[in-house]
């Protein structure tokens, strides 16, 4: 089966001559579909970096990435804007929300940008909200949401174009430690329902609910296949 | 994305900035108005002035003492014209129904306890046909008048109220520079002529005027200010003018340059355009710059909208937006501000031009030409000025509009 992530041979500088930075040096990552992958790592170990090389907002300085296939480093801006669009979903530590926006219309503004019928985005909207739990939230502008409501209308977001993957940077990082709770299971029920989350966080409790946590240190992988049983020991060599 | 849903999204954007949106649409609003009144202003002093000389009759000349040039050389008007000059035009000139000389001054008009600083005109009966002058109640004064030097006076309406108020003038003896004149007649109402009010104006014969009040005798005569004269009909006029021209300067002796000036009504109505579209231009040009001053306004505040939404940009970025779509946005927010402005500043512009119409002389008109003009250029401003703001929204990096705090 075709992985959903291919990363080879993938480097990041930042500037050049003696301030360059090297944010991700020689990066080989895999990730199948359906699985559930936390990306950890001290500060200033790259994993933001490879986020964004991941979810195609930044383009890698050199190496090759395959997203589902296809081969992301040479595409156009509209192309990239279509692939965020079509094939992967984001949710930030900052939620992210327009406060303008009632909860049913940010959740419909992607697909605004992917053209679905009016209707129809609707409809796919209220679904993509009753999933997460909050069906009665519909018209709610996010300042009448706490923040774990908020947090979910982010993920219905990042959800409702049905994407391959589901990117989270931190997504519990802003609440509070009932509603990651609530919003961990919501994340271990999209990736029972097939979808591939990746997940970057600091927090050792976030990261053992995933299946496989992907260890970053000075811009490379150290460890890629860290069972969540063994995740104390590593906390400690670092 | 289309149009549709891009200005959806726009409109959400700036009802949801009420204040702000609002204040940005101000520049616009009050440069599209001023152009709009400042265009229909001028234009209305265009016709205004147009009208005013037209009143004339078409077939109406003048001849005024002093070349163009002498004129313009010295502040002092050349006397040059003489009461004999305008008896030879009228036994002379064959193309010419009739003719009126004039010497005016400033004087001071008494009634008993009364007065009054009024323009005394000295001129001859035929001054009411050529002028267009009529009597409202008693007499003009006659030939036989002018011929004896007469000291009778036909009041302009303005003065007879403020000598008289309301009682009858006629037979009365009011003193103009202290000589008694009998009052015989009051004038109809004229109104202002390029706002020089016609009837605070009192009528004597010209030689009671030259003889007792005021005027020189030069060595070709009585001086007169100038003449006034109606051709026979309008196709006469260029002869009246060429013929008036050749018998002025063999009797002034005129080897090189005139000492007289003859204008047309078709002159008149030349100069008064162009001087009174220069000042169209000019006030079109002012209110021009404050229409490109709320241009600048927009930028400013799209600027500063584009660094206060990096979140959003940063987000639309990230769900799906291509850089086209967030230039497209802004753009569109731009131009809505500034043709909702533009029509708001039309609105006004022509409720002020009515105002303006109904309160003051000026035929204040609203021009279709000056509102096209105003909405289309509010609204190219609105592109141009939204292209920049728009264009570092769609290029903002979406990485650092996602992280900036």
């Amino acid at each position: 089966m075709q992985p959903v992530i291919r990363l080879e041979h993938i480097f990041k500088t930042y500037g050049a001559g003696d301030t360059e930075v090297r944010a991700l040096h020689d990066v080989n990552l895999i990730v199948n579909a359906g699985e559930y992958c936390a990306i950890m790592g001290p500060s200033g170990s790259g994993k933001s970096t490879a986020m964004n090389v991941i979810g195609c907002l930044d383009r890698p300085t050199s190496g090759s990435y395959y997203l589902d296939g296809v081969d992301v480093a040479r595409l156009s801006d509209p192309e990239l804007a279509h692939i965020r669009n079509r094939n992967l979903g984001f949710v930030f530590q900052q939620f992210h929300l327009l406060a303008q926006l009632s909860a049913l219309e940010n959740v419909m503004l992607p697909m605004v940008y992917a053209g679905t019928p009016y209707n129809e985005r609707k409809e796919r909207a209220a679904e993509a909200l009753t999933r997460v739990g909050l069906a009665n939230r519909l018209n709610n502008r996010p300042n009448q949401l706490s923040g774990g409501q908020q947090q979910r209308v982010a993920i219905a977001r990042a959800i409702v174009n049905r994407p391959v993957l589901l990117l989270a940077d931190e997504p519990t990082g802003a609440l509070d430690s009932q509603t990651t709770q609530e919003v961990m299971n919501i994340f271990s029920e999209l990736n029972a329902s097939g979808i591939t989350v990746i997940m970057v966080t600091h927090e050792a409790e976030v990261a053992r609910l995933s299946r496989r946590i992907v260890w970053f240190k000075d811009g490379q992988v150290v460890n890629d296949h860290l069972a969540p049983q063994d995740l104390a020991q590593m906390t400690v060599t670092v | 994305m289309n149009i549709f849903e891009s200005t959806k999204m726009a409109v959400k954007t700036l009802t949801a900035n009420k204040l702000r949106s609002t204040l940005t649409m101000l520049g616009i609003i009050i440069g599209n108005a001023s152009v709009i009144t400042m265009v229909g202003v001028g234009q209305g002093a265009q016709r205004y002035a147009s009208e005013q000389f037209e009143s004339l009759g078409p077939n109406v000349l003048f001849i005024i003492p002093g070349s163009d040039e002498a004129r313009s050389r010295s502040l002092n008007i050349p006397r040059t014209l003489t009461l004999e000059d305008a008896e030879a035009i009228t036994s002379q000139v064959p193309t010419v129904d009739a003719v009126a000389p004039q010497l005016q001054a400033q004087q001071p008009i008494t009634y008993s306890n009364k007065r009054s600083s009024s323009l005394v005109v000295g001129t001859v009966p035929d001054f009411l046909p050529v002028r267009d002058f009529d009597v409202e109640q008693g007499r003009f004064f006659t030939d036989e008048d002018v011929r004896r030097s007469a000291q009778v006076a036909a009041l302009g309406s303005d003065v007879a109220r403020k000598l008289f108020e309301g009682a009858d003038p006629i037979g009365q003896q009011i003193r103009i520079r202290n000589l008694s004149f009998q009052v015989i007649g009051v004038m109809e109402s004229k109104g202002a002529f390029l706002g020089d009010n016609q009837d605070d104006t009192v009528f004597i014969p010209l030689t009671t005027m030259s003889n007792r009040i005021t005027g020189d005798r030069s060595p070709y005569g009585r001086e007169v200010t100038f003449i006034s004269a109606t051709a026979r009909d309008e196709a006469s006029i260029t002869a009246a003018q060429f013929q008036i021209a050749n018998l002025l300067r063999l009797r002034h002796k005129v080897t090189i340059e005139d000492d007289f000036t003859i204008r047309t009504q078709k002159d008149a109505l030349e100069i008064v355009g162009n001087v009174t579209g220069a000042l169209t231009l000019m006030l079109a040009a002012i209110a021009g710059i404050s229409l490109f001053v709320g241009g600048i306004g927009i930028m400013n505040i799209m600027l500063v909208s584009v660094r206060e939404r990096t979140h959003e940009i940063g987000l639309r970025k990230a769900i799906g937006a291509s850089q086209q779509d967030i230039l497209v946005q802004f753009m569109i927010e731009a131009i809505i501000l500034s043709a909702i402005g533009g029509v708001i500043g039309t609105g006004i512009g022509t409720a002020g031009v009515m105002i303006v119409g109904a309160t003051t002389p000026l035929k204040a008109g609203i021009s279709t030409a000056a509102i096209v003009l105003a909405v289309s250029v509010s609204g190219t401003i609105g592109l141009f000025f939204g292209v920049f703001p728009a264009r570092q929204a769609a290029k903002l990096d979406p990485i650092v509009a996602l992280r900036s705090a």
